[in-house]
């Protein structure tokens, strides 16, 4: 043979692009699993965050879309037209003067009158005199003329005569007289004086008590304060609040607020079905009908009266069914809300509430604008209700949009949906970020002597890194597709059935979700690229040489450890676990990803139950009552005769941050309180500016004693610092406490202020008018609700996603630990051990890890749930603590270890599986 | 032959030891010899003479604690890694005792991974014939038996016709038959291309066939003798 008669080909392709296919190929379970791992966590949480921004988007253009009021009011009536246009001009009338006004003339025609008739009276009387004095000197003269002509009268006689020359006298001359005097009178000045000083009296008195009454009204309101004019325009939106009852069944307790036609403010969305357009229709709230399964063409009778169901729609003043703006909790059960025609409207024989709503002429640019506008709104709407020309018209009833809740509460909750989904987020893509770096670390362990003869022959490390990171890429990359797919499809569906559940949301349309796409892949898949990149970079960095050998651990061994004289197979399963000892710990940080997960699965119910359950031990006392005044219409002091009633004064603040802003309760207490035991010695020793904060409080943002807080007013650029004197034990909520006095200084209120009655005993002596709120353990257990409401639904999803994590988990890892120790428990089958034994001696070693293992596991599980907890808390309202029983460790413990025990028969088939000739076998 | 090709390799007193303090243990303790091209060398000696170590120094996956290595002029020690790299890629071809192809790739495409490294690779077909692979090329490493693996291997490793080819004991994991046809398609390829080929071995009989024969043990070189009488490796025997 020649050189010569040498044929050359063309280069080839990269072979191993060829080889990337084939690896996903052979190693298609592992693939599989990951790439399912990551396509349901991907999915799950973009279909969080594309359904959250796409619902949260669609709330607020429904808002534009559907003509949302900026506000509501109600009145004891229907307003006539000109009060309308006063309230509409969005001026503060000046209740005093316009009161003084009417008075006055009210009062000058009494005035008048009264002096009048004194006069009349005065000149009677005067007018009488002057004719009989006249008269009876003339009946003299006549009688004594006629005695001096010799005639003889008697007594009788001279009377009769007298009394019958006064009455003639008086007939013929008293009126003109009278006029004549009367006119004369009223042209005196001592008429005009007299009239004069009857007004100045009349004023005196009508103005002392105007001043008296609108100084109760203005101080109640702040009327005396300068507002701006904020003119809006108000629409009429009566309604009626009756029963409603369903077709099939006599239960009457549904309440339905019926309004008639909607077409300029507070529209809707017609989800199905048509809007009403004759007498006999109805159109209802969408998810109240999904909750007692009324369908479009179902008759339901409102106050007796049956209507046809012909639409179900969402009315952007309700997207959540609360009844009345104070409930603490909505109810889309027992309140529905519904739209008649006009003439459907009249049907109903219910008094008709006068309520209006209204929109700013002007719109407020942001929240504090929109707070400020409804502030001085209000007060224009009480003085021009109060000034209205019907005296018998009263406001019942304000509520500004941006304290609405039947308007904001659902788009509030879906900003903590999105803090759960960022947690679970977190989470998982620590574990897929861990699964990936197991996985990598194990295959270019598998692949050593492969590597090494590429190496030597001349690859470079750039052209084997590309291609180990390419199979792992591409998965990630194809199950981020698919996931985003999933996510913006089934399961963006899922979690939007799930909202749909809780609020009468309108239709939305799905959004390109920039951050979700961020959060939810490119993360994830820049994680992947670090970590593998990282991983198979400094295994390249060896030698070829050692990868020729095997020998890819950073030191070797140099000697055996010793191990004690026992028996042969506790000896080899010694063995079997110092071998596998980085195998192990891989183990073990899956354990401990999988307790986490179950943490959260597992603690987050129980968390919530406990919650409930204890809620009443934590509250001040069992009866906390707040006024919406302190006194009463005689202006006394409205007190109780309960029990050791005290007096508290509650305020709310905000503890604003970049993330979050938290609501504060701040609390006034009376000195050495029954229910809320502040140091004795507190009013004296502490500073000025020093309080107690609540332990939820320290707890959640980490304050100590002596540190310095920095609250907020809601809608006002209005700050308040200060320092920590001391943490008082409550937990049920993110509170400030300080005396009653302190609080009434800091907040400007006059000294013997407060807000409500706090007391063990039913506070039943106060007027229900009187009465803003009652806090009841209910209203605690909100935060709890709106959590168990909102996640309980995930709840579900999520254990069973924890549920295949763990399992998958547990199954790459213990399938990683047989792998590498394929080749010996090969040469155990040809040395002659049993099945059952070889299981026993690499089976047994792994078992009482993972027993050991799982309770430190446990642990750590719950330490970092209760890091993650309090991150997750911190993007919401309230605070309580991460709890988890006995009972849930227990349940933990059990679910990871009847896993591992199902993963042990798998292994043991693994094993089994395993042939004798492995041993034997070159490498390949 | 040129003075060039004559010392197509050479080796200049090359020490290497592993180990320190009183562990050291001096493996190559200065060794000189070189190797003209075109000359198929083997490297004789017992386990722990310290031969694969110089394979592997020769093949710049090892490195020398001192002296120097020329490969057709070029100083191995002057190569940074990315260089050494480039060389082996270039002008080096592997074939190692247990035989490391990609269990995933079939035969042809185990041969296409050398392939790809070279800028005039062997017509794959034509080798796979020469390697009596022809028929197996589309299976899988583990349908084949172990001489056929090392087969594979040796394609992978001549596919890109390097200057110099090097075996550590290439049929060590073989038996009487299957070694001596190994040894015969390398004698075959040294002859059609003509490569220089360094082979590690302990079997004394493989001497037979050589050009060139250095025998080491303790880390020196006992004997170093050009092979007049060479004879073809069917006619081997031991």
């Amino acid at each position: 043979m020649s050189k010569e008669s040498v044929s050359y080909g063309k280069r080839p392709r990269n072979p191993m692009i060829k080889r990337v296919w084939k690896d996903i190929w052979r190693d298609r379970r592992r693939y599989l699993l990951i790439f399912l791992m990551f396509v349901v966590t991907i999915g799950f949480v973009s279909g969080i965050f594309v359904a959250n921004n796409s619902m949260s988007a669609s709330l607020d253009s429904c808002k534009t879309r559907f003509k949302c009021e900026d506000g509501h009011f109600r009145l004891s009536e229907p307003a006539d037209e000109e009060t309308i246009a006063a309230i509409e001009s969005g001026e503060m009338a000046d209740v005093a003067e316009i009161f003084r006004e009417r008075a006055y003339n009210e009062a000058e025609d009494e005035v008048i009158k009264v002096v009048d008739d004194a006069m009349a009276e005065e000149v009677d009387k005067q007018v009488r005199a002057a004719i009989t004095e006249q008269t009876t000197a003339a009946v003299d003269q006549q009688l004594a003329a006629a005695a001096a002509k010799g005639q003889k009268f008697t007594d009788e006689q001279k009377k009769t005569a007298l009394e019958e020359a006064l009455d003639t006298a008086i007939s013929e001359n008293f009126d003109k007289a009278y006029d004549e005097a009367l006119k004369q009178a009223k042209d005196s000045d001592e008429y005009t004086d007299a009239l004069n000083e009857a007004f100045d009296k009349a004023h005196e008195e009508i103005d002392k008590e105007i001043d008296d009454k609108y100084a109760e009204l203005s101080e109640r309101y702040g009327l005396d304060e300068e507002i701006k004019a904020v003119p809006v325009t108000v629409y009429p939106l009566f309604y009626k609040d009756v029963n409603e009852g369903l077709a099939k069944d006599t239960d009457h307790s549904i309440g339905i607020r019926v309004y008639p036609e909607r077409k300029d403010i507070d529209l809707f969305d017609i989800l199905d079905g048509k809007a009403p357009e004759n007498k006999n229709e109805i159109m209802i709230d969408r998810m109240h009908a999904d909750n007692v399964g009324i369908k479009v063409g179902d008759t339901i009778t409102v106050d007796k009266e049956e209507f046809e169901v012909c639409g179900l729609a969402a009315f952007v003043d309700y997207s959540t069914l609360y009844e009345k703006n104070t409930d603490t909790m909505f109810d889309a059960m027992t309140f529905n809300v519904a739209m008649t025609t006009d003439e459907g409207f009249e049907r109903i024989h219910s008094n008709t509430r006068a309520n209006y709503a209204f929109t700013f002429k002007e719109h407020p640019d942001d929240e504090y604008e929109e707070k400020s506008f409804s502030d001085d709104f209000m007060k224009a709407l009480i003085t021009q209700v109060a000034v209205s020309e019907n005296e018998d018209i009263e406001l019942e009833d304000y509520v500004p949009a941006y304290a609405n809740q039947s308007i904001n509460f659902a788009k509030n909750d879906l900003g903590t949906d999105m803090a759960m989904g960022g947690v679970m987020l977190y989470i998982l893509t620590a574990v897929l970020a861990f699964i990936f770096a197991v996985t990598i670390s194990t295959t270019l362990e598998k692949e050593s002597s492969v590597i090494g003869t590429l190496r030597a022959s001349g690859y470079t490390k750039g052209e084997l890194l590309r291609y180990y990171m390419s199979a792992p890429l591409m998965i990630a990359v194809f199950a981020a597709i698919v996931g985003n797919i999933l996510g913006y499809t089934f399961f963006k569906n899922v979690v939007v059935d799930m909202y749909y559940n809780s609020y009468s949301l309108p239709t939305y349309e799905t959004l390109w979700t920039p951050y979700a796409l961020i959060r939810t892949t490119i993360i994830p898949i820049v994680l992947m690229f670090i970590i593998n990149l990282v991983v198979i970079t400094k295994t390249l960095r060896l030698s070829p040489l050692r990868f020729l050998r095997h020998d890819l651990k950073k030191s070797r061994r140099k000697k055996a450890v010793r191990l004690p004289k026992w028996r042969f197979f506790p000896r080899f399963r010694i063995r079997v676990f110092l071998q596998n000892i980085p195998n192990y710990l891989m183990l073990f940080v899956g354990i401990t990803f999988v307790m986490l997960l179950l943490s959260m699965a597992v603690g987050m119910r129980e968390t919530l139950d406990y919650h409930q359950a204890h809620m009443s031990e934590s509250m001040f006392a069992k009866h906390q009552i707040i006024l919406s005044r302190t006194e009463d219409d005689d202006g006394n002091t409205i007190t109780t005769s309960a029990k050791n009633a005290e007096r508290i004064s509650v305020s709310s603040l905000e503890r604003k941050s970049d993330t979050y802003n938290e609501e504060v309760s701040v609390y006034g207490v009376e000195d050495n309180s029954l229910y809320i035991k502040l140091d004795a010695d507190f009013a004296e020793k502490a500073d000025k500016d020093e309080v107690y904060i609540s332990q939820a409080y320290a707890d959640k943002y980490n304050v100590n004693v002596g540190d310095t807080i920095v609250l907020s007013e809601k809608y006002e650029n209005k700050d308040y610092t200060w320092k920590v004197y001391d943490i008082y034990d409550y937990t049920a909520g993110i509170a400030v406490f300080m005396t009653n006095e302190k609080f009434n200084e800091i907040f400007d209120n006059d000294k013997d202020d407060f807000s409500g009655y706090i007391c063990n005993e039913p506070i039943t002596d106060i007027d229900e008018e009187y009465i803003a709120a009652e806090i009841t353990e209910d209203d605690l257990l909100k935060v709890a609700r709106q959590l168990d409401h909102s996640m309980g639904a995930y709840m579900v999803y999520f254990q069973y996603v924890c549920m295949i994590v763990a399992a998958l988990i547990l199954y790459l890892l213990t399938k990683i630990i047989i792998e590498k120790n394929e080749r010996a428990i090969s040469m155990t089958k040809v040395l002659g051990y049993s099945d059952s034994e070889i299981a026993s001696l690499y089976l047994i070693p792994t078992a009482i890890f993972v027993f050991f293992t799982e309770f430190i596991s446990i642990y750590l599980g719950y330490v970092l749930m209760t890091l993650f907890w309090k991150s997750m808390m911190l993007g919401m309202s309230g605070w309580f603590e991460f709890t988890m029983p006995v009972s849930g460790f227990v349940k933990e413990f059990l679910l990871v270890f009847i896993a591992y025990l199902l993963i042990t028969v798998i292994d043991f088939f693994r094993i089994r599986k395993i042939p004798k000739v492995l041993a034997l076998k070159n490498n390949e | 032959m040129s003075e060039k090709e004559v010392k197509f390799l050479e080796v200049c007193g090359l020490k290497k030891s592993f180990g320190s303090g009183d562990t050291k243990q001096d493996v190559l303790k200065g060794l000189d010899f070189t190797v003209a091209k075109g000359e198929f060398c083997v490297l004789l000696g017992p386990s722990g003479s310290g031969k694969s170590t110089l394979l592997n120094i020769l093949g710049g996956i090892d490195s020398a604690d001192s002296g120097e290595i020329f490969i057709n002029g070029d100083k191995l020690a002057d190569m940074n890694e990315k260089s050494l790299t480039r060389y082996r890629r270039k002008h080096l071809g592997y074939v190692f005792q247990m035989y490391n192809l990609i269990p995933n790739l079939n035969v042809k495409e185990n041969i296409e991974t050398g392939a790809y490294l070279s800028d005039a690779p062997l017509d794959i077909d034509e080798l796979l014939k020469i390697l009596g692979l022809y028929e197996h090329r589309h299976k899988l490493p583990n349908q084949l038996s172990g001489g056929q693996q090392q087969r594979v291997s040796i394609g992978r490793a001549i596919v890109k016709n390097p200057d110099i080819l090097l075996c550590d004991e290439p049929t060590g994991a073989l038996d009487y038959n299957t070694s001596k046809e190994i040894l015969k398609l390398i004698e075959d390829v040294n002859v059609k291309y003509g490569n220089t080929i360094v082979m590690v071995t302990h079997n004394e009989a493989i001497k037979e066939m050589a050009d060139h024969v250095i025998k080491l043990r303790d880390g020196k070189i006992r004997h170093d003798i050009i092979n007049t009488k060479k004879i073809a490796a069917a006619d081997l025997e031991w």
